[in-house]
């Protein structure tokens, strides 16, 4: 789950208040599409959502940890609840797609047996089990969005956090990573997922949260143009 | 840590001095320099010191006994100068030995020694050594207030160039290597932090998925340990090699026994210090290095966030 109770966060070196007053709250198995305009605070909201900031002002709750509270020690073990897919992949170059993979399991000290399970099924999940042995420049941008999709998943996280994973790949390939997602989603993880493609979001509908200058402008579910075509 | 992440840890380590191999080369460069550097400079200072000490051991002190002195004072004043502090060692030489020395030395001169007949003119002696040189004065006074002791002679001049020589030696060698080991820390250690700058991005992947800070600095201490022991290992041979072919150098020519020395301490003798003291500083100076430069990028990234 995640709740932002009254949540302002002011950026001291340029004065830019990125987020001002934000309450949302997203239950555990939603599926949710953040969107809105270049420097609206979607980053930021990120930012927040993985304690790489702080707020100036109000909560901030994760997967039962109150990040305004979350002491410095105990960061990494929050971040391990949550996964996330960044739109420039962040993937390590110099180690192999199950290396990516696995490094995830072997940061939470997994026994090798697990790791040895678990990294081939999330690469079948993604469709990457071919390429275990590639090293991510050797992937096309669609395969690399993949691999650290299942980067993401490999530890079976409570929430997966998608910022802008269809920017740098092509329309078709956008599609199928969304209805990956959904495919997640329906497991039981909870998505949060920040996108610009407002037509994409059109398309399959669900909860959309939209900022605007630093607040949400509007948070409803609507119904997709793909269900209504159906 | 479970045994399995630690393998993982240090065999993470190992693979990254091949993966980052430019920057890990430029690493292993640094500190090669470095240590062959403040190495050098220390096998310069204690060589010199040895010299000195060389010289120092051939220098002597007599102590002139007086004209009427009985055999058994003579035995028991030997003692009583062998138990004076910064005395090394008591040696007696009687005047008949001293006089028939004399007469060798003089030979051209046998005239006069016939004209004294069987007459000695000179006086038993104590040959001595001190242990300390530059306590040479004080040394000096105890034994001229000795009771049946004539007079005392040393080479003052001698004693003192030598003892400001080792002062001057020790000041100028000190300041060096004190001078190189600052210049060498900063040199490594903005080495280590480009090295770690240039791998910012894979650390701040690893915090994004949890990595703990141990767990993104345990392989960057292994590299550093792996990169200071290869630089150890090459600057052992490099320098074996120099000092090696200096010493056959001047020993071809003689150069040292040339002028009155002949002391360079031979390789062979201090090859394992010289070979231990470079891999483990080394060693500790790259493992360090490396998670010092990593810590403070972390705690960067922290404050920065």
């Amino acid at each position: 789950m995640v709740e932002l109770k009254n949540v302002s966060v002011k950026y001291e070196s340029t004065g830019v208040e990125a987020l001002s007053d934000v309450s949302l709250k997203v239950e555990d198995g939603e599926f949710a599409f953040v969107i809105g305009r270049s420097g609206a605070g979607k980053s930021t909201l990120i930012k927040l959502l993985l304690k790489e900031l702080d707020a100036n002002s109000g909560e901030v709750y994760v997967n039962g940890y109150n990040l305004t509270k979350l002491k410095k020690r105990k960061v990494p073990e929050f971040r391990r609840t949550i996964g996330v897919v960044f739109q420039d992949y962040r993937l390590i170059d110099t180690m192999t797609v199950y290396e990516n993979i696995a490094f995830v399991l072997r940061v939470i000290d997994a026994p090798k047996k697990q790791i040895r399970k678990r990294v081939p099924y999330v690469m079948s999940l993604v469709g990457l089990q071919d390429k275990a042995d590639c090293y991510p420049s050797e992937l096309s941008g669609g395969e690399q969005q993949r691999c650290a999709l299942a980067r993401a998943l490999v530890n079976d996280p409570a929430l997966l956090i998608a910022d802008e994973p269809t920017g740098n790949v092509d329309p078709e390939l956008a599609y199928e990573l969304v209805e990956l997602l959904q495919g997640i989603n329906a497991c039981g993880t909870t998505i949060l997922m920040v996108t610009h493609a407002h037509e994409m979001v059109r398309h399959f509908g669900g909860r959309i949260i939209n900022i605007s200058e630093g607040e949400v402008v509007f948070d409803e579910v609507i119904g997709g143009t793909e269900i209504e075509a159906q | 840590m479970k045994l399995s992440s630690f393998r993982y840890l240090v065999g993470q380590g190992f693979d990254n001095v091949w993966k980052n191999r430019v920057m890990a080369f430029a690493s292993f460069c640094v500190l090669l320099v470095s240590l062959l550097l403040v190495g050098i400079a220390v096998l310069f200072y204690v060589n010199i010191n040895a010299i000195i000490g060389g010289i120092e051991d051939k220098n002597e002190v007599i102590v002139y006994l007086s004209e009427l002195i009985t055999d058994e004072r003579i035995s028991a004043l030997g003692d009583e100068l062998l138990a004076t502090d910064n005395i090394a060692s008591v040696q007696l030489y009687t005047k008949e030995e001293a006089f028939e020395d004399l007469k060798a030395d003089m030979s051209d001169q046998a005239i006069v020694f016939e004209s004294l007949g069987d007459d000695n003119p000179l006086l038993d002696a104590y040959r001595i050594r001190v242990s300390d040189i530059s306590r040479m004065d004080e040394t000096l006074s105890i034994t001229r207030n000795m009771a049946d002791v004539d007079s005392v002679r040393s080479p003052d001049t001698f004693v003192e160039l030598l003892t400001e020589v080792r002062r001057v030696v020790t000041i100028v060698a000190v300041a060096i290597i004190i001078a190189l080991l600052i210049v060498s820390m900063v040199i490594i250690s903005n080495t280590t932090r480009a090295s770690v700058f240039s791998r910012r991005r894979e650390i701040s992947i690893m915090q994004s998925v949890g990595a703990t800070k141990s767990f993104i600095r345990f392989p960057f201490f292994i590299e550093g340990m792996i990169n200071g022991f290869m630089a150890g290992v090459f600057a052992t041979i490099l320098t074996w090699f120099a000092y090696d072919s200096l010493v056959d150098l001047l020993g071809r020519f003689d150069v040292l026994g040339t002028i009155g020395l002949g002391n360079v301490i031979p390789f062979s003798s201090i090859y394992l210090l010289v070979m231990v003291s470079y891999i483990v500083t080394g060693s500790l100076i790259g493992a360090f290095g490396s998670v010092l430069s990593t810590r403070v990028h972390l705690r960067y990234r922290a404050a920065n966030m």
